[in-house]
C-alpha cells in the first residue's frame, strides 16, 4: 500500500537545500514546487507520513523552517467580478495570496461582465474554465443585498466547490444560493489588507477552505483515484523533459484529482496520454486527457479506482 | 470650510456604509483630493442599485499667471530681449509648452534654469502679453480629479451616470438602470443640505 503522503512547506536558505531534496526522493516523497526568491527558497512538498520528522530535523540543521501547508496539491481559482480596479487587485488577490501560503496554486479570474446587479453575467466559457479548478473561491462587495439577491447568479453553471468571500459578517451561507460556504470580512477595499481585523478574517477564510479541501481529500479517499497525481507529475518530469523548459512557476500544477500541464496540447498530448508506469500501463488508460482551457495546455483529470478497476 | 469638514456615507445597513466609508476616503486619498473637498456626502441604496454623491469644495483656486510664478522685464531695449525668472519652477513645463508654441524652441532661450530670453518687437506690449499669460488652472485638473474619484467610488456596474458642476458644487448620481429624475432631485437636495450647514 503506497505510503500517506502529508503537505508541507519548507522555507530556508538556498544554501544545502539540495539536502532536503534529495533526503526527500530517498524517503519518497514528492516536490511539488521549487520557488527560489534571491538567497531564499521555497519548497512545496509532499513527505510520507511517517518520515517527516526526518525532514523537520535535517531542515532545522539548515536553519530552515517546516510547516504544514494544508492546501497543496490543490489549484484554487479566485474569481472577480471583473478586472477594472473596483475589485483587483486589493482583497481578491490578498485572498489569492492566503491560499497560496497554504500551499495551493492559485489562478485570478475576472470574469467579463460580472460587474453591477441585474446586469451581471457569466459566459459559458469562464464558466468551464472555473470548473477545471477545484474549488472557486468568488470575491463579492460590501452589501448585503447583492450578496443575497444578484451576485449568486455568477455562481449558477459552477460544478466545483464555491467559497463566497463578502464584506458582511451577518450573511449566512444558506442565504447566498448555490454558494457552499460564506466568509464575511472580506468585503470591497480600495488598500491592501492589512488590518488585524482585515487579516483575521482572511485566516478564517484559509480555514474554512482547508476544511473544504479535507472533506473533498476523504471524499475522494473512499473511492481513490487510479494514480497519484504527484506520481503522473514524477513521471512528467522523467519522461518529458520538455517541462523544464517552460517558464511558467509551477509547469505541473497538481489538482485534487489531476493535473494540468503547461505544455501546448497539440504538439505534447499524445506524450502524455502514452506516458508509461512500472506496472506496464499508460497515462491514457488512467485518465481523461483534453485541452486545457487556459491557454494552450493539457488538462489531465484521474479516473476514480472503480472506473478503472486497478491503482499504480 | 475645514477640509472634509463634514464627511458622511450613508446605506440601507449602517455598517455597510461605514464599509464603503472606508472605499471613499481611500480613494480621496489616492487622488489628493483632501484639501480640496469641504464638504461630502455620499448615499447608496444597493436595493434600487443607486449611488448618489454631492460634494461642497472649498473655494476655487485661482488660476496660475506668469506673474505669480516669477517677474517679466525689459532687459535690453536695444536687441528687444525680454527676461522671465522664475521663482516657484512647479509651473515651469507647462509656461516652457506654451512659449514654445508661440515664439518656436530657437526663440526661447534658457541659459540656465530658472532664466527664460526672449526677443520680441513690441516690447511693452508683449511685457504686458506675458505677465498676464495663464500658465495652469488647478480648478480644470480638480474637475478631471473630480470625475475620476466619483467614477472610482461608484460601484462598477452602475454605469448610467449624471454629474453636474456649479461653482464649487459638484453633483453626482449613477444607477444601472434608467436614471430617474427624483434621484437626481435627491442629489441636489443632499447638495443643497450640504451646503445649508454654512
Amino acid at each position: 500500500m503506497a505510503a500517506v503522503l502529508e503537505p508541507y512547506i519548507y522555507v530556508g536558505g538556498i544554501h544545502q537545500h539540495t539536502l532536503i531534496t534529495e533526503l526527500l526522493e530517498d524517503l519518497g516523497g514528492y516536490l511539488i514546487q521549487k520557488v527560489p526568491a534571491a538567497t531564499e527558497v521555497t519548497l512545496v512538498m509532499l513527505i510520507p507520513r511517517e518520515d517527516v520528522h526526518l525532514i523537520e530535523e535535517l531542515g532545522k540543521k539548515l536553519l530552515g523552517k517546516l510547516e504544514r501547508a494544508p492546501l497543496t496539491g490543490t489549484e484554487i481559482a479566485v474569481v472577480s467580478p471583473t478586472l477594472a480596479s473596483h475589485h483587483l487587485p486589493h482583497s481578491a488577490c490578498d485572498v489569492a495570496e492566503f491560499m497560496r501560503r497554504g500551499g495551493a496554486n492559485t489562478n485570478m479570474i475576472g470574469l467579463a461582465r460580472g460587474m453591477g446587479r441585474r446586469v451581471s453575467l457569466s459566459d459559458n466559457y469562464e464558466r468551464k474554465l472555473i470548473n477545471e479548478h477545484d474549488l472557486a473561491v468568488f470575491s463579492f462587495g460590501t452589501f448585503a443585498d447583492c450578496i443575497k439577491n444578484k451576485k449568486p447568479k455568477l455562481l449558477e453553471g459552477v460544478t466545483v466547490p464555491k467559497i463566497v468571500a463578502g464584506g458582511p459578517l451577518n450573511v449566512k451561507t444558506e442565504e447566498v444560493a448555490g454558494a457552499d460556504l460564506y466568509v464575511g470580512g472580506i468585503g470591497r477595499v480600495a488598500h491592501r489588507m492589512r488590518k488585524p481585523g482585515e487579516l483575521s478574517s482572511l485566516d478564517v477564510l484559509l480555514e474554512k477552505v482547508v476544511e473544504v479541501v479535507e472533506k473533498m481529500r476523504e471524499d475522494l479517499a473512499k473511492d481513490p483515484l487510479a494514480v497519484l497525481p504527484p506520481r503522473v507529475m514524477k513521471e512528467i518530469h522523467e519522461q518529458i523533459p520538455e517541462i523544464f523548459d517552460v517558464f511558467s512557476p509551477a509547469p505541473v500544477t497538481l489538482q485534487l484529482d489531476g493535473l494540468r500541464v503547461k505544455l501546448p496540447y497539440d504538439e505534447f498530448h499524445e506524450r502524455v496520454e502514452n506516458l508509461e508506469f512500472d506496472e506496464g500501463v499508460r497515462l491514457s488508460d488512467m485518465a481523461v486527457i483534453t485541452k486545457s482551457r487556459m491557454k494552450n495546455y493539457i488538462l489531465v483529470k484521474i479516473k476514480r479506482e472503480s472506473e478503472v478497476g486497478f491503482t499504480a | 470650510m475645514e477640509p472634509l469638514e463634514t464627511f458622511i456615507v450613508e446605506s440601507t445597513v449602517p455598517e455597510e456604509g461605514d464599509a464603503y466609508k472606508s472605499i471613499v476616503a481611500d480613494i480621496i486619498t489616492e487622488l489628493v483630493l483632501g484639501g480640496a473637498i469641504g464638504r461630502i456626502k455620499v448615499r447608496v441604496r444597493p436595493e434600487d442599485s443607486l449611488f448618489l454623491m454631492a460634494i461642497i469644495l472649498r473655494g476655487s483656486q485661482p488660476t496660475v499667471k506668469v506673474s505669480d510664478m516669477g517677474s517679466v522685464d525689459v532687459t535690453n531695449h536695444i536687441t528687444k530681449e525680454i527676461t522671465i525668472s522664475i521663482e516657484q519652477e512647479k509651473y515651469l513645463p507647462q509656461l516652457l509648452e506654451q512659449l514654445w508654441a508661440k515664439y518656436g524652441r530657437t526663440g526661447v532661450r534658457q541659459p540656465e534654469r530658472k532664466t527664460l530670453i526672449l526677443t520680441a518687437e513690441n516690447l511693452d506690449e508683449e511685457v504686458e502679453y506675458l505677465r498676464n499669460l495663464v500658465v495652469a488652472d488647478p480648478q480644470k485638473t480638480l474637475q478631471s480629479r473630480l470625475v475620476e474619484m466619483a467614477i472610482r467610488a461608484t460601484p462598477e456596474g452602475f454605469r448610467v451616470r449624471y454629474h453636474s458642476m456649479d461653482k464649487h458644487v459638484f453633483v453626482f448620481a449613477a444607477t444601472e438602470d434608467i436614471l430617474k429624475k427624483e434621484w437626481i432631485q435627491e442629489a441636489q437636495d443632499i447638495a443643497t443640505e450640504l451646503q445649508e450647514d454654512e
